[in-house]
């Protein structure tokens, strides 16, 4: 598993409103290898479905270089090749809202065949029924159904289907299951990792809870304000937090047990204004939350530091490695 | 922590939507109660009924295809359900507020968010009776509400349009506009799931802190279970339209009674990392033809004869825990 997929450097997008420069995503680095789950977490706002958006070509990059075993991710959709666009797909953070009212779950499911030349119309419709067998929705029931009368599980799973259509080998799931309840996301996480198993998929997996990642990602980044400030191996993650907004996120984790209520740090009160990325404070952009900051803290801005193999963190308390 | 007066009381309420297929029986005698300054959980599966029962309390369920078929539901004494059509906005801006499910369909995509926002407040001091209000004013209002849940920048997320902000910040937005003073029973549906934890326990002891200071009770929809156990003072279990279990919530999580809140319970994935468990087995009843009897029944391990003939009433378990169950009572 350390074949490299996916390389990000110094990423970039910005939005030029009129309201100034939102610095979504701020030069953000990571990589992402074959067969693995990268879990994405973070405060809301903090560019997450920015940075997914960006890799899957919704948005061109305002700098910084990102790449695709080897081919450059630097144009949006409409100036990518077509092998590119059949490899990095997405699954939507709403499914209500990504799927169109208006077609039938096959018509939904033609398009990006179409769009990727799956040639006869018969060939197609196996190709369909393959699908939708593969996200575990009977065919004949489901075919000729809307969006608007079935479920929101349900939709995920077409929507899901839709990202499988062209036999990726990178999705990125923007809060899949955040809409559903515990036993519907139970189904579609274990389809999500049978399917990951099955095809060899690379999952970019953003989500805001917690316990879910604990049990989906093999790593997990931490972003904050535009930038990431942590990257460890979950079970790292969990037992080792570095970073003080990490351990922020751990000890806010509303959990159902009193085992797991043990296994959080101690609890650290969430206060403070959140900054806003059109008007990012210097130094640290976390400062103005940090239990821990010190003076250096509103002066500059950490650089990423390695502190075990695969742990990294962005953060003056560990400067020194 | 809180009296006993009740302050919403649902009473069989039965709703049935129609489509082309024939009637879906959606809600089959809900009974609900929040006290006053009671913090209140309702969880259920996807479809389950839980954004139809606070629609029917707001009254804003699209009818049709919408029908209340039977029950009643009294908001301090009154029968909502009989206010006549002009009485309505009033409750729906004036005492009961409401946090709905998908931020981008509450808010209207072709406003700004500070128009959005002040024309609420301008309805809000209205009912007050407050009439003239300067623009100056209202704007610094509308900047407060959002400064309230930890919105970063308010000044330009007035001047935004709903498309501009993230998942979370349209949450927020809603949220702001529920945290007017007048509201006495805040429905909350799903408020917090696009924020990340921190936030969150940011806005959720803002939300304890209303009910401290003004008694504001709240009925909070969630499927995070966590949440529930940290918030809420009692919980309501739904299932298909029904009321399954209800109780004090400590005793809902140390001893869940009815079979589909067991199930529930060991969905929840866990920090202790044990995997993702495969789910309730079956899914959610076709309300076309919703199954006799208990309609847990075809997915409950252990059902009995009984169960596939007759429904089950909420019988009480203790002095704080009712569970509607042939387990626990004939
Ligand atoms: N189209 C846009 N125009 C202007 N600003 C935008 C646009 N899309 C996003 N932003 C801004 O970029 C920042 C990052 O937004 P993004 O949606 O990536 O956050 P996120 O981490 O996915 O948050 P959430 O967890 O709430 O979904 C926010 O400040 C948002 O207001
Ligand atoms: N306008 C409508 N027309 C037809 N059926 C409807 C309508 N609104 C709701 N329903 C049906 O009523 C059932 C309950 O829906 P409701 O939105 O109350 O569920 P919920 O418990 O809030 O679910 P979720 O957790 O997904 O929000 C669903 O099966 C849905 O299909
Ligand atoms: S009443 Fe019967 S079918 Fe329903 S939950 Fe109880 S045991 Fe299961
Ligand atoms: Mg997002
Ligand atoms: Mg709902």
């Amino acid at each position: 598993m350390t074949e490299e997929i996916m390389r990000v450097e110094g990423l970039i997008k910005h939005f030029f409103t009129k309201q100034g420069t939102v610095r979504a995503v701020d030069k953000v680095s990571f990589s992402i290898f074959k067969g693995e789950t990268l879990g994405l977490v973070g405060e809301s706002g903090s560019g997450k479905t920015t940075v997914a958006h960006t890799l899957i070509g919704i948005y061109e990059p305002t700098g910084g270089k990102a790449y695709f075993k080897d081919q450059s991710l630097e144009k949006d959709y409409s100036g990518r090749s077509k092998n590119l666009k059949k490899e990095i797909r997405i699954v939507f953070q709403d499914p209500g809202s990504s799927l169109n009212p208006r077609w039938s779950i096959k018509q939904i499911l033609e398009l990006p065949l179409k769009v990727h030349g799956t040639p006869v119309n018969r060939d197609q419709m196996k190709r369909i029924t393959e699908l939708l067998n593969m996200v575990e929705l009977p065919p004949e029931e489901y075919l000729y159904k809307y969006p608007t009368t079935i479920g929101g599980g349900e939709k995920q799973m077409v929507a899901i289907a839709r990202a499988l259509a062209t036999d990726p080998s990178f999705i990125a799931l923007d809060e899949p299951t955040s809409a559903l309840d515990v036993s519907i996301q139970a189904k579609i996480i274990n389809l999500l990792i049978r399917l990951q198993k099955k095809f060899d998929l690379t999952y970019l997996f953003i989500t805001h809870d917690l316990s879910l990642m604990r049990n989906m990602a093999n790593r997990v980044a931490i972003m904050y304000l535009g930038k990431i400030s942590e990257v460890a191996p979950t079970v790292d993650f969990f037992q080792k937090p570095l970073h003080p907004y990490t351990k922020m996120l751990l000890s806010s984790i509303p959990v159902i047990s009193d085992d797991e209520e043990d296994l959080k740090p101690k609890k650290v009160i969430s206060r403070g204004e959140i900054p806003s990325p059109v008007n990012i404070p210097p130094g640290c952009s976390f400062h103005l939350r940090c239990p821990e900051k010190m003076a250096v803290c509103s002066k500059i801005d950490p650089e990423m530091v390695e502190i075990e193999e695969g742990h990294t963190v962005r953060c003056h308390l560990y400067a020194d490695g | 922590m809180h009296t006993k007066s009740p302050l919403l009381e649902i009473k069989d309420l039965s709703v049935s939507f129609k489509v082309f297929e024939g009637d879906l029986k959606v809600l089959n005698g809900v009974n609900l109660t929040i006290n006053e300054g009671e913090k209140v959980g309702l969880v259920g599966e996807t479809g389950c009924g839980k954004t139809t029962t606070i629609k029917s309390v707001l009254r804003v369920l699209p009818s049709p295809p919408a029908r209340i078929t039977g029950g009643e539901i009294f908001y301090r004494g009154r029968d909502i359900l009989k206010l006549k059509k002009r009485e309505i906005p009033s409750i729906r801006r004036g005492e009961i507020s409401a946090i709905f499910q998908d931020p981008l369909t509450s808010l209207n995509p072709v406003f700004t968010i500070g128009y959005q926002l002040q024309e609420i407040i301008k309805h809000s001091l209205r009912q007050q009776g407050i009439e003239e209000v300067s623009k100056k004013e209202l704007k610094s209002r509308a900047a407060s509400l959002l400064k309230e849940t930890g919105m970063p920048d308010p000044e330009r997320i007035l001047k935004s349009y709903p498309i501009q902000l993230s998942g979370g910040m349209r949450q927020r937005v809603c949220i702001s506009e529920a945290l007017r003073v007048t509201v006495k029973l805040l429905l909350a549906d799903e408020p917090t799931t696009n924020l990340d934890v921190t936030i969150q326990d940011q806005i959720l002891r803002r939300l304890d802190e209303l009910v401290e200071k003004r008694g504001t009770s709240i009925l909070f929809i969630t499927h995070s279970l966590g949440v529930v156990r940290h918030l809420t003072h009692r919980v309501y279990i739904m299932y298909a339209g029904n009321i399954v279990e209800t109780a004090h919530t400590k005793e809902l999580f140390s001893n869940p009674l009815h079979p589909y809140t067991r199930g529930l319970l060991k969905t929840v994935p866990k920090l202790t990392g044990e995997g993702v468990s495969e789910g309730i087995q079956g899914r959610i009843p076709n309300y076309l033809n919703p199954p006799e009897g208990c309609r847990f029944h075809p997915r409950c391990g252990d059902k009995m004869e009984i169960c596939i003939n007759k429904k089950p009433p909420l019988f009480n378990q203790g002095e704080n825990q009712m569970v509607a169950c042939f387990l626990y009572g004939r």
